[in-house]
């Protein structure tokens, strides 16, 4: 240990910093600055950055002892006298933050580099040189544009040599309006000043630290577990073993087929093995270390052909299925007659398909820290579903529902990657009751990778005809997905990838038959577009060969098959607003696509794709018969509306739909609306962000609530003024008759409310209506409501190395209505920047089970400079059950543009590309090939 | 997390040298340290001793004089690539630059650390937890080379940037080492061992790079990744030019060391190009196969060639 003197933001801090401790370490666990975040602790993120002497730097990868002497600013210092610094305020307004966990990061660094830029005067060339500057420094959530929108104009403001007068910054609770208004998010100010508190920023006292050992194979049976020797470790609380926590769990009740800890044997390289809770992280490192496990390694199943194989002599991964094989699920279903419509069809085309697994790659690794107390477990944990947890938790705890608490804080990113119950936060749970103290874990990147839950691998095999005039006659697809070692979502993904092809296209004879397997590699699970992004890819990459087979233009066709709105489709999903026609038509304008496309320089192409997603799943996980979504409000004397709510806003923006909704049933603006959320000791029930469902779920059930509260007072001021109830208004905080005799403040209409009874809590809901056939698997896919969408790409395809650029993406996506379009926006963004890297970089590359490339480094998100110019449109249909109309835009816009990408790849170089990601290689073979052949 | 025991700053390279004497040359110097932090933190280099050389700003100036061009090995990447002089005589090192890591990344590493930075290889650079379980490569103390499938030999990839460029320059390194100080061609310091890929004492300090000016040097650089920036290279590419006629290719990222082929104007390109690729020893320890990075030698250097004006 060494003392040093080191000035953050102004402070003088003499710390304690041991010899080689990061920068990052010191500034959040020894001044308990937590505004700078670890998300790789390798360099290669950029969330880190802090100004070291002025200079933008990565604290992680900084010594602390380096900086004895130093100034360093990190992102709380920039807010000055209450005042956001101008670079923050342009992130708020532009919509630069959603979960925010880049944030800190990414202004440090676009201030260290704006004064570089001041002399450019070229708009193109500022937007290239920001994309550039920032381009360590990763967003998942953002597709970058608005952030660079937010640099470039601070850059802009800055050099102007007058100072034009740009309108005052609003705090976006200051934001007139409700419905339809694009605003920030409520919490961005907060996000952007870098005091959002995420799940390892909240630290208790008196915590221990747990790390966990790990497995070194992927299938052993554990003959021996020795902790003697770590246990002595000074320092060393608690070991805990698999056999302790024997529950089984896992997010679907027909899969619950894992444990906390391995017991008697491992499944995956990666899986937890043991736990310890010490004093530090150190030491709980250490600890593990010192921990012997003898294993007897068994038969590994990597791969889906082995699995779907009988198993012979070989023990399987789980003993539950009827057959001799690791199969976990077949589901299949068949509508119309396949047969017929072969015959009927005119051309046919049938293509194989292999697809690479995927990581969310949010920026927040997993946190939690879990305590006990006269309450029962409270655990603080980024989890996009609480409800679920909770439940999971009560199990394996063995405790009643009644004494567990489940906290969520700000969460950077989920995708899907954080819905699920997991191991570590079972864990903490019970080395917090074995050690009585709080208990905390904080995954490394790595350990995120191998926690997994992605996208499956996949392979499929699918076939679709037509006829001459471009009518769908038939689309049969084949599919096995690669589930790792446990159950997850996987049920429900195998369904999906079938059942979620039968929109947006008109089809009467359709099937799918799907495999889940087991395999001993890190469990797969539900990641944005769930189940049918990459059948999905087959079905528009079959379409675009059509087109080409029967010289239609690919948009055409897709004109001619659509569904219509107000409809069934065949397995009887009920559409009711549908606007695949209008995203279409207006990618279609926006792109040029009928004057360019074939007209390009070579090298260049231009494709085209199509999608739809659900809204919701009209059937809980769980069978019974809550509501999907309660919220409720609260309304006392002081005017403020608090709205409870169970749903998990996970960077996606929705506790300020929550709010939008509140404030425009009730007319008052949203400084009188404060969101809570989530909390399951004192928000009610909501299912989680999962399968798209919180903006149409919670979101009815808040305006349920609302138009409760909304009766309330009108009944309470009926009374007092003699009044119609059908003549009163509720806008602009005001309260009025359409005569406006009565003409109240939301404040005197409170009074009348709130006299001799006090505060009003009402209470709202959500319950799907009844849908679907009565058929076995009738269920998979059905949504009260359906999201559409299009895309067009553009790339630049290197004829010479196969490198492909995507260059542009032109989207539009029905969402119903935005309820805030410039969240809606963020959302398209990411979407299409994440689709992006699943086409042209992103995979999970396997050598014998084990994770080749576990970090940010060779894990390939695309970067500002990777990510292409997108042209996002929303276009709104107002559907009628949703609310104010808005159906889901979180998932659905990632389904067309990973086959938009490709389909533009085959109209620049003549090559279909049936992998993903795509490969530059494959590209340069195939040209070959087709070459040879001409 | 971080293992060992001492950090020191030292702020001349004497007194850094001195400190390494005193420890058997059992240390580790740090430059900006962003190739030694990452290390470190995958348990890949468990040296004790850290000495900071950073602050020695002696190691930072550049001097031109009629016949060199001296850079300073401490120099970070971010000030030479603005740099005048630097960027006068030589654009493509400005280049070569902005082609390695982030532009974060930059500003901190330096030169001499560029030229210092680790071999690498996709089964050594994981952590402790993911060696053991892969059972641990040549490079990590195993039985073999996994990259290549059971060969007794590393070839884990040289990926210096700066370093493939510098070398098609014919730069020199000035060493200081117990012996004193010595100037090396910058080729000479690299094995063609993935194992001890440095051929030079631990306690050698890297004081400057010297260029020789006056050769009147047209150079292309070119670099393979998947992304546009951060990632290290699965190939990298330096053809220079001497306005006397001698060509020199280097290649990156394609052998545990830079790949050298001299020729002069008037050679076959073809056999020059041929003779780079044959000279490569690619494993299977990329984002790209083996296959492909054997393609783009030649398509790289082609077009290198046709930048040039050659042939
Ligand atoms: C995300 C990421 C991406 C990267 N991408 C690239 C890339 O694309 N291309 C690339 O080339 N590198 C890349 N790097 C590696 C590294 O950042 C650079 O090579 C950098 O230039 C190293 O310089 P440094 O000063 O930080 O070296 P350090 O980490 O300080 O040192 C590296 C080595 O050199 C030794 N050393 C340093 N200076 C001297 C000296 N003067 N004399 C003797 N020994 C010395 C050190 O002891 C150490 O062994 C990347 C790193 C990260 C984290
Ligand atoms: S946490 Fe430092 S760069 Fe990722
Ligand atoms: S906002 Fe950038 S990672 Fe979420």
């Amino acid at each position: 240990m060494q003392q040093i003197n080191i000035s953050i933001n102004g402070k003088q801090f003499h710390l304690l910093a041991t010899e080689h401790e990061t920068l990052a370490h010191l500034i959040r666990e020894k001044a308990g600055l937590t505004g700078t975040k670890i998300g790789c602790e390798e360099g290669s993120c950029g969330a880190c950055t802090v100004l070291v002497d002025g200079k933008a730097v990565l604290s992680c990868i900084t010594p602390a002892l380096r900086c004895d002497g130093s100034e360093v600013t990190t992102i709380e210092a920039l807010a000055k006298d209450g005042k956001l610094h101008r670079l923050q305020e342009l992130f708020v307004e532009k919509g630069a933050i959603q979960c925010g966990f880049c944030t800190p990061g990414m202004v440090l660094t676009a201030l260290s580099l704006a004064p570089a830029l001041i002399r450019e005067t070229d708009s193109s060339a500022l937007i290239r040189k920001v994309k550039e500057g920032l381009s360590g420094n990763l967003c998942r959530c953002t597709g970058y544009k608005k952030i660079i929108e937010a640099v470039a104009g601070y850059v802009k403001e800055i050099s102007a040599t007058t100072v034009s007068k740009s309108s005052p910054f609003k705090p976006a609770h200051a934001i007139k309006g409700g419905v339809g208004i694009p605003r920030p998010y409520l919490e961005a100010e907060k996000k952007v000043r870098g005091a959002a508190e995420y799940a390892d920023d909240i630290v208790l006292k008196n915590s221990l630290h747990c790390k966990f050992l790990r497995s070194i194979h992927s299938h052993a049976r554990i003959e021996h577990i020795d902790v003697s020797e770590a246990m002595i470790m000074q320092g060393v609380h608690y070991i805990a073993t698999g056999r302790e926590i024997p529950g089984k769990f896992g997010v679907l009740p027909i899969s619950q087929d894992e444990t906390a800890i391995a017991v008697e044997k491992v499944r995956y390289a990666g899986e937890i093995v043991a736990a310890v809770a010490a004093d530090t992280e150190e030491i709980a490192a250490e600890a593990c270390r010192l921990i012997r496990v003898k294993y007897k390694p068994i038969r590994e199943f990597l791969t889906i052909e082995d699995s779907l194989n009988d198993a012979g002599e070989n023990e399987r991964i789980h003993e539950t299925g009827k057959f001799n094989n690791n199969i976990h699920k077949k589901a299949e279903l068949r509508f119309g007659d396949q047969q017929q419509g072969i015959k009927e069809a005119e051309f046919t085309s049938k293509m194989s398909f292999e697809f690479e697994g995927l990581s969310h790659g949010f920026t927040e690794p997993h946190a939690a820290t879990a305590y006990w107390d006269e309450n029962g477990l409270t655990i603080i944990t980024a989890t996009q579903v609480p409800h679920y947890l909770h439940r999971a938790l009560a199990k394996v705890m063995e405790v009643p529902l009644s004494r567990v608490r489940v906290i969520k804080p700000y969460l950077g990113g989920g995708f899907g990657g954080k819905s699920d119950p997991f191991p570590h936060e079972i864990i903490v749970s019970h080395l917090s009751r074995k050690t009585g103290r709080p208990v905390r874990v904080r995954l490394s990147r790595e350990e995120v990778f191998l926690t997994n839950h992605g996208r499956h691998p996949s392979k499929m095999t699918v076939e679709m005809g037509i006829s001459g005039e471009g009518t769908i006659k038939v689309l049969d697809a084949d599919v096995a997905i690669d589930g790792g070692a446990y159950g997850s979502f996987g049920v429900v993904t195998s369904y999906y990838n079938g059942v979620l092809l039968q929109a947006p296209y008109k089809l009467d004879n359709f099937g799918f038959r799907t495999y889940r397997v087991y395999t001993n590699k890190p469990q797969c699970g539900a990641m944005r577009g769930h189940g049918a992004v990459n059948s999905r890819f087959a079905v528009e990459s079959l379409i675009d060969d059509l087109a080409i087979k029967i010289a239609m233009d690919p948009c055409e066709l897709r004109m001619k098959n659509f569904l219509d709105s107000n409809t069934l489709t065949v397995g009887q999903y009920r559409i009711t607003s549908n606007g695949s026609r209008e995203s279409l038509q207006k990618v279609m304008d926006l792109s040029g696509w009928k004057d360019r496309r074939g007209k390009l320089e070579k090298g260049r192409g231009l494709g085209v794709a199509c999608g739809f997603f659900i809204s919701g799943s009209a059937l809980p996980i769980i069978w019974n018969e809550l509501p999907q979504s309660v919220v409720h409000l609260k309304l006392d004397f002081d005017g403020r509306v608090l709205v409870t709510s169970g749903s998990s806003d996970i960077g996606q923006g929705s506790d300020t739909m929550l709010a939008i909704i509140v404030s425009e049933v009730l007319g008052i603006g949203m400084d009188k609306i404060f969101v809570l959320a989530a909390d399951t000791l004192l928000t009610p029930v909501d299912f989680g962000s999962y399968s798209s469902r919180v903006t149409f779920m919670a979101g009815n059930a808040a305006k349920d609530a609302a138009l409760i509260l909304k009766k309330e007072i009108t009944e309470a001021l009926v009374i007092k003024h003699n009044i119609n109830p059908g003549e009163l208004n509720f806008s602009d905080d005001r309260i009025y008759s359409n005569d406006t005799t009565t003409n109240l403040s939301w404040m005197e209409a409170v009074e009348i409310l709130t006299a001799k009874r006090g505060a009003v809590s009402v209470s709202g809901k959500y319950i799907s209506p009844k849908l679907g056939g009565d058929f076995k698997g009738a269920g998979a896919g059905l949504s009260p409501s359906y999201s559409f969408g299009a895309c067009i790409a553009e790339v630049e395809v290197d004829m010479e190395t196969g490198y492909v650029k995507v260059t542009d993406v032109w989207g539009a996506h029905d969402c119903g209505k935005a309820l805030n379009p410039l969240a809606v926006e963020g959302q398209l963004e990411g979407s299409w920047h994440m689709g992006t890297g699943q086409a042209i970089s992103e995979q999970m590359k396997y050598y014998k089970g084990l994770l080749l490339n576990n970090n940010f480094l060779e894990y390939k998100i695309p970067t500002s400079v990777d990510t292409p110019d997108i042209h996002a449109s929303i276009i709104e249909t107002i559907d009628p059950e949703g609310p104010f109309g808005a159906k889901e835009a979180g998932e659905g816009a990632i389904h067309p543009v990973i086959p938009a990408i490709a389909n533009a790849i085959f109209n620049a170089t003549g090559v279909r590309i049936t992998s993903l990601p795509v490969s530059a290689e494959d590209i340069l073979a195939k040209m070959k090939e087709n070459h040879l052949a001409e | 997390m971080l293992k060992g025991k001492t950090y020191i700053k030292a702020s001349t390279a004497e007194q850094a040298l001195s400190l390494a004497r005193e420890n058997n040359g059992r240390v580790r110097y740090f430059a900006g340290g962003t190739d030694v932090m990452v290390n470190r933190f995958q348990g890949n280099d468990l040296a004790d001793l850290l000495i900071d050389i950073s602050e020695i700003q002696a190691l930072k100036e550049v001097f031109a004089s009629d016949e060199t061009l001296a850079i300073g090995s401490l120099i970070s990447l971010d000030d030479l690539a603005g740099h005048s002089t630097v960027c006068d005589h030589f654009p493509v090192l400005a280049e070569a630059v902005k082609s390695v890591a982030s532009p974060t990344i930059r500003k901190t590493a330096t030169l001499g650390g560029n030229l210092l930075c680790g071999n690498r290889c996709s089964y050594f650079n994981q952590s402790e937890w993911w060696r053991e379980a892969s059972g641990y490569c040549l490079k990590s103390s195993g039985p073999v080379c996994l990259a290549s499938g059971g060969s007794k030999h590393c070839f884990a990839k040289f990926v210096s940037d700066m370093a493939i460029v510098l070398i098609s320059l014919n730069a020199c390194v000035e060493l200081l080492d117990f012996s004193g100080t010595s100037i090396k061609p910058l080729e000479s310091i690299y094995t063609g061992d993935g194992m001890a890929p440095r051929g030079i004492s631990p306690e050698s300090i890297i004081k400057a790079i010297r260029i020789p000016l006056n050769h009147h040097i047209s150079s292309v650089y070119k670099k393979l990744r998947k992304r546009a920036t951060l990632d290290f290279t699965s190939l990298t590419t330096a053809v220079s030019v001497k306005k006397a006629g001698s060509i020199r290719i280097v290649l990156g990222g394609v052998h545990a060391k830079p790949v050298i082929v001299d020729g002069k104007a008037g050679d076959d390109l073809k056999a020059l190009a041929a003779a780079a690729v044959s000279q490569s020893r690619i494993v299977d320890n990329d984002t790209y196969s083996r296959k492909y990075r054997k393609d783009m030698i030649i398509v790289f250097l082609e077009r290198s060639f046709k930048e040039l004006q050659l042939g």
